[in-house]
């Protein structure tokens, strides 16, 4: 149901059964390892291509989540899921491997809410039983397509963030009455934000201004303030994002518990690791939420909690033309049942 | 494209309030050890060029030439076992500026599009990088020697 | 990267095995050497005088440091180090110094050169001179012309 300009409040409160996770070597080095279903010691992960390495996270995290639930692919109605590559591709050739019925979607880093979202929306009016939404990105791979070639030495500014190598994919159903399963309540939908920075070695920066505009739109919609969440974690702001964020919202008289407002992007590396200003990518807010987050969750530790999935929406050849970075974010709220 | 948009006021204060949290290139720190691990490979190069003045019939003046393509491969071994790109992020122009530099561009953009091929992967995507080196540096260096030429006919110099 | 330290030792190792012919010349990047004059065939005196006085000369002038001389059948070789902070008049100090010889010694015919591979070779020339009765003439002004040749390549 719409609630406010552009809100949904999802009234069946769809249950997110399962989830899968994979990553890659940096990750299993990083903080949150013991959250990873599966983990590969290696980039290539057996593929040939750095591309082909890709669809296998998201190969292998689908169909962990779909083993936890003791389902086949056929019991799953829909598949929405998204990457950073090149036309969605190894999403696409994933689909193709599961052969779910598919809808591909692009929202850069924001992927996973916005499938989140949808896949929420969908169940909520008995549209599907099942939907798998997810999303994944590969260091190596964004890279090449967004940089330069991984062995290029060339020096990344402190501000510049680390694409992850991860998959992470949630099982959506509708609820049944369960208790203790994280449900998901409430989405907001963002618009696209740009403030005219054109550095793509700072999407922190960049995506910034567009997560503060959904965090307030979300608490106006809902007419809420911070203090209803145990945990506000935006998808991959970095250090400097975060930062901005917090100074944005507070301008605008929303003051967050620094406690309680997190960023993937900082929560899933360890100090130390050469990840500059943290981690980004469509797959980390995607992994943390599914792995990290939700098993806190079930632990207990939050009941309530806001993800914001920030997205730097260029191109490599809209920033080579002089454009500046469009941004958007998308929040979805997941509560314990 | 060409002409800047103009920022409204807006995006100005914002950009003015980013500028607070970003976090500066550490400019001094960079320099110092661009410089020596710049000068760490200006070293190893004056010592291969002795090693072909001492060992070989080559002089002071001809010996670069050999030089340079044992430094470009020694770029090329350390980008292919995954050293480079970790030198370059701590020396920064250090080893971007030195001939190496140009050798890890050639050779990162060859390993990175190995998978489409050798024609239209290796072979066209060997120059995304290096490539406009070559252009500006020839054509910059045509534009020299003309204007040189020049000044010689009218004996400026 | 044990590999690579390897490496570099393994390759460090085998160029100090490499055979030389001299004991002087492997030294003379380091070390200032001082060779005496050297001539190949002549033996008169007046040539002998002639060369050191030209060496004398050349050593003379403060941007230069170590000087190496040796008469050949037509021309005098002139190979000389630049003092690392004149590296940049180099071609200067060349000019100078043709102009010098040239003026001094208008009989002559020099070959001067600044190239630490043309020193290193008169030094080793010299070394073999000295150091070996058997070394013959014909040979000693075989390995000169092929210093001039050397020495003309690089121009």
């Amino acid at each position: 149901m719409l609630k406010g300009k552009q809100s949904w409040v999802f009234e069946n409160r769809p249950v997110i059964a399962a989830t899968g996770v994979s990553g890659g070597p940096f990750e299993a080095n990083g903080k949150l390892a013991d959250d990873f279903d599966i983990l590969h010691d290696d980039l290539w992960m057996g593929q040939d291509s750095y591309e082909k390495a890709h669809r296998i996270l998201l190969e292998e995290a689908s169909q962990t989540a779909i083993q936890k639930v003791n389902l086949q692919t056929s019991d799953i109605q829909f598949m929405i899921a998204g990457d950073l590559i090149n036309q969605i591709t190894p999403t696409s050739l994933g689909a193709r491997t599961l052969s779910i019925p598919y809808m591909g979607i692009f929202g850069a880093c924001s992927t996973s809410m916005e499938g989140l979202a949808l896949s929420s929306f969908i169940i909520n009016y008995n549209g599907a039983n099942h939907i798998l939404t997810g999303a994944s990105s590969h260091n190596a791979a964004v890279e090449k397509q967004f940089r330069y070639p991984t062995e290029y030495g060339g020096q990344k500014p402190p501000t510049a963030q680390w694409t992850i190598t991860g998959a992470g994919v949630g099982i959506l159903k509708a609820n049944q009455g369960e208790t203790g399963v994280p449900v998901t309540t409430s989405a907001t939908i963002g618009k696209v934000v740009d403030l005219g920075l054109t550095d793509p070695f700072n999407m922190g920066g960049a995506m910034a201004p567009a997560a503060a505009d959904t965090i307030s739109a979300h608490f106006e919609d809902l007419q809420i303030d911070p203090s209803y969440y145990d945990l506000i974690v935006t998808g991959d702001l970095g250090k400097i994002g975060q930062e901005t964020t917090y100074d944005l919202l507070s301008k605008k008289g929303i003051t967050l518990d620094r406690e309680k407002f997190q960023d993937c992007g900082l929560l899933i590396y360890k100090e130390g690791q050469p990840v500059q200003s943290g981690g980004s990518g469509a797959g980390c807010s995607a992994t943390v939420l599914y792995g990290h987050l939700l098993n806190e969750m079930k632990k207990g530790t939050y009941k309530k909690i806001l993800v914001v999935a920030t997205g730097a929406l260029l191109s490599p050849l809209t920033f080579q033309q002089n454009e500046s970075i469009p941004c958007i974010a998308h929040a979805v709220s997941i509560e314990m049942n | 494209m060409g002409k800047k948009a103009q920022k409204t006021p807006e995006q100005k204060s914002y950009q003015q309030l980013e500028q607070q949290h970003e976090t500066k290139r550490p400019v001094l720190k960079n320099c110092l050890r661009a410089f020596w691990v710049g000068g760490l490979f200006c070293i190893v190069g004056q010592a291969i060029s002795l090693f072909y003045i001492y060992f070989f019939n080559f002089t002071e003046q001809t010996s670069g030439n050999p030089t340079v393509a044992t430094m470009v491969f020694i770029a090329m071994l350390l980008t292919g076992f995954g050293v480079y790109d970790r030198i370059g992020q701590y020396a920064g122009a250090g080893s971007a500026v030195p001939v190496t530099g140009f050798g890890n561009a050639v050779i990162s953009a060859s390993i990175e599009h190995r998978t489409e091929g050798f024609v239209l992967g290796v072979g066209g995507n060997m120059f995304k990088l290096a490539g406009s080196v070559l252009l500006f540096g020839v054509f910059s260096a045509f534009v020299i020697a003309l204007i040189k030429t020049i000044l010689i006919r009218w004996g400026v110099i | 990267m044990k590999k690579i330290i390897f490496f570099c030792f393994f390759i460090v190792t085998m160029s100090g095995c490499s055979h030389h012919d001299s004991k002087n010349s492997p030294m003379s990047l380091i070390r200032e050497i001082h060779p005496t004059p050297a001539i190949i065939g002549s033996k008169e005196s007046d040539d002998i005088d002639m060369l050191n006085k030209v060496k004398k000369d050349v050593e003379d002038m403060e941007e230069l440091f170590d000087v190496a001389v040796i008469k050949g059948e037509k021309e005098i070789l002139v190979a000389y180090k630049v003092k690392h902070l004149q590296r940049f008049h180099m071609v200067k100090i060349e000019e100078k110094l043709n102009k010098m010889l040239e003026e001094d010694y208008p009989d002559e015919d020099f070959i001067v050169s600044s190239d630490f591979k043309i020193f290193l070779e008169a030094v080793e020339l010299h070394d073999k001179m000295e150091e070996d009765k058997d070394y013959s003439e014909e040979k000693a002004q075989k390995k000169f012309d092929k210093i001039i040749k050397l020495k003309k390549e690089m121009t």
